[in-house]
């Protein structure tokens, strides 16, 4: 290749990458938002505490013929870190880092491009409806199957912490909560079912 | 017309100066050397299910996967790409038909990286700075130095500009990564994110105490990030310092003197490894892409001296 044509690549590849800053792109190997960037200030500070011997244990399913059972990451046959945000995030309906950081402070220019309202997220994702789907398709339930999962449930201990009393030192003011996420299947999903999440 | 010639010769004296074709055969086998560890730490997980156990359905399928239809994991086959992607890397570390291996090496780690991140929809992004040096290397004539091919073939002799093009890019691409971040932070956050009780705080304070406390009422791990998260004058001067070294990244494209270099980079392995011992971020194995701000030439000639020389006097264990 010439020395020309190279130049010409380099302005390309130049042009892609800051096209991928400007526009918020964040699609791999493209990236806007290289590390944790998404912060809100708060009063407190809460923290999901994490109970090994809960989530080995796995998910609380019920299936459609009424017994109950646990789902764990061995049945899914995912990493342990994978299963864990399963349990302590998508379960709540947390969304991943990447879709938090995509719908803060879009600005004018990127809800334009991409034809949004104002306050209109950029990624609305319907967590429930995708564990059943993971959960069940996984384990081979089809919607009509006895053993096909219609609630999933998951818990865990949350430590709030104000900044007040850290400044202080002062760690006896904790205050724990039980959160607790239960998930039911419904019906008119059945369409969604035949389509997949594709 | 003047600020023209002033461009071009600044783009030319930056992106085309440098480098020997000597250097850039030797940074292909270095960075090779890394991906070989760097592979492994990424994907050990996946390595850990069970290859004839179920097929999991995604629950967030990568871009990509979403484009291509895949929709569940065929454990075995992670395995396959994983021993293709560890060979490749091999043939890129040797030269061995070396466009070929490298892009067998982009492709498994599309696949492998898709795979990690589809089974809770958790995008990392500690793969993008290797992907693009990777890529760099697949358009550069990295395989005609340093190779195997080189040797079955005769090829022209590299010229500095076309040795010198990928290395600079990589540089610049790795300075903008760093500034990026800055950008990042402030566009989503303000520079609220760099005060004292700010995100460094919060991190400290969720990845300490996340993995619970003991009867004792004590942390289970990571006790000193919990220490460190009541001092916000203490992480006040580290997120300082956290913003001039990402802000002050790109100064080391200027940067001539290889100790002065050496010095900074030592500072951001340094950020590295307290970043991933006191929060538990990731990019701990990251810094071996930095060997790209330095002539591996006397390097590998210094190593070819000494380390070989002290492999020879070492005592056997019978003596």
């Amino acid at each position: 290749m010439s020395k020309r044509t190279i130049t010409l690549i380099l302005v390309v590849y130049l042009a892609i990458i800051w096209a991928a800053v400007i526009f918020r792109i964040d699609y791999f190997p493209l990236t806007w938002v290289p590390m944790y960037s998404v912060y809100e200030p708060r009063e407190t500070i809460s923290v999901k505490v994490w109970d090994k011997d809960k989530y080995q244990k796995g998910l609380k399913v019920t299936y459609r013929d009424g017994s109950t059972g646990y789902v764990s990451y061995k049945d899914l046959n995912i990493p342990k870190p994978n299963f864990r945000r399963l349990y302590y995030s998508r379960m709540f309906g947390t969304a991943p880092p990447k879709h938090k950081q995509g719908n803060i402070e879009l600005g004018t220019l990127n809800q334009w491009v991409r034809g949004l309202e104002e306050d209109e997220p950029r990624f609305e994702v319907d967590w429930e409806w995708r564990m059943f789907w993971t959960l069940n398709k996984t384990l081979g339930h089809e919607p009509s199957d006895p053993k096909f999962i219609i609630r999933i449930e998951a818990d865990h201990q949350k430590r709030v912490y104000r900044k007040k009393d850290l400044l202080r030192k002062d760690l006896t003011t904790v205050q724990i909560d039980t959160r607790e996420a239960l998930i039911e299947w419904h019906d008119e999903w059945l369409p969604r079912w035949e389509h997949g999440i594709l | 017309m003047a600020f023209c010639n002033l461009i071009s010769r600044g783009w030319n004296q930056f992106f085309f100066r440098g480098f020997s074709g000597e250097s850039l055969g030797l940074l292909r086998m270095y960075i090779g050397c890394g991906l070989l560890f760097f592979h492994t730490y990424q994907f050990a997980t996946v390595l850990t299910l069970n290859p004839i156990g179920s097929r999991n359905y995604f629950l967030d399928p990568i871009w990509y996967f979403h484009l291509l239809g895949i929709q569940y994991h065929i454990p075995a086959l992670s395995f396959i790409v994983y021993a293709l992607l560890m060979t490749a890397t091999v043939g890129m570390i040797m030269g061995k038909w070396t466009r070929t291996s490298i892009l067998i090496v982009i492709l498994c780690i599309f696949y492998l990286k898709g795979v990690r991140d589809s089974f809770s929809g958790d995008v990392h992004h500690r793969y993008i700075i290797p992907m693009q040096m990777l890529f760099l290397f697949l358009l550069s004539r990295c395989g005609e130095v340093h190779s195997r091919d080189s040797r079955r073939d005769t090829y022209p002799p590299l010229q500095e500009w076309e040795a010198s093009w990928p290395i600079k890019m990589m540089q610049l691409y790795v300075a903008l990564f760093y500034f990026w971040s800055v950008i990042a932070k402030v566009r989503v956050s303000g520079w609220e994110w760099f005060s004292g009780e700010g995100r460094i705080q919060e991190v400290l304070i969720k990845r300490s105490v996340r993995w619970g406390m003991t009867g004792e009422g004590e942390l289970v791990k990571n006790s000193l990030s919990f220490e460190l998260a009541q001092r916000p004058d203490l992480i006040q001067i580290f997120s300082h310092l956290v913003l001039a070294f990402e802000l002050g990244f790109p100064l080391i494209l200027f940067i001539k003197s290889v100790k002065l270099r050496a010095f900074f980079l030592s500072g951001v392995i340094i950020f590295h490894i307290s970043s991933f011992i006191l929060m538990d971020v990731n990019f701990l194995l990251i810094p071996f892409v930095y060997l790209i701000f330095f002539d591996l030439v006397p390097i590998h000639q210094w190593l070819k001296i000494h380390a070989w020389r002290l492999f020879k006097r070492r005592p056997s264990m019978a003596g």
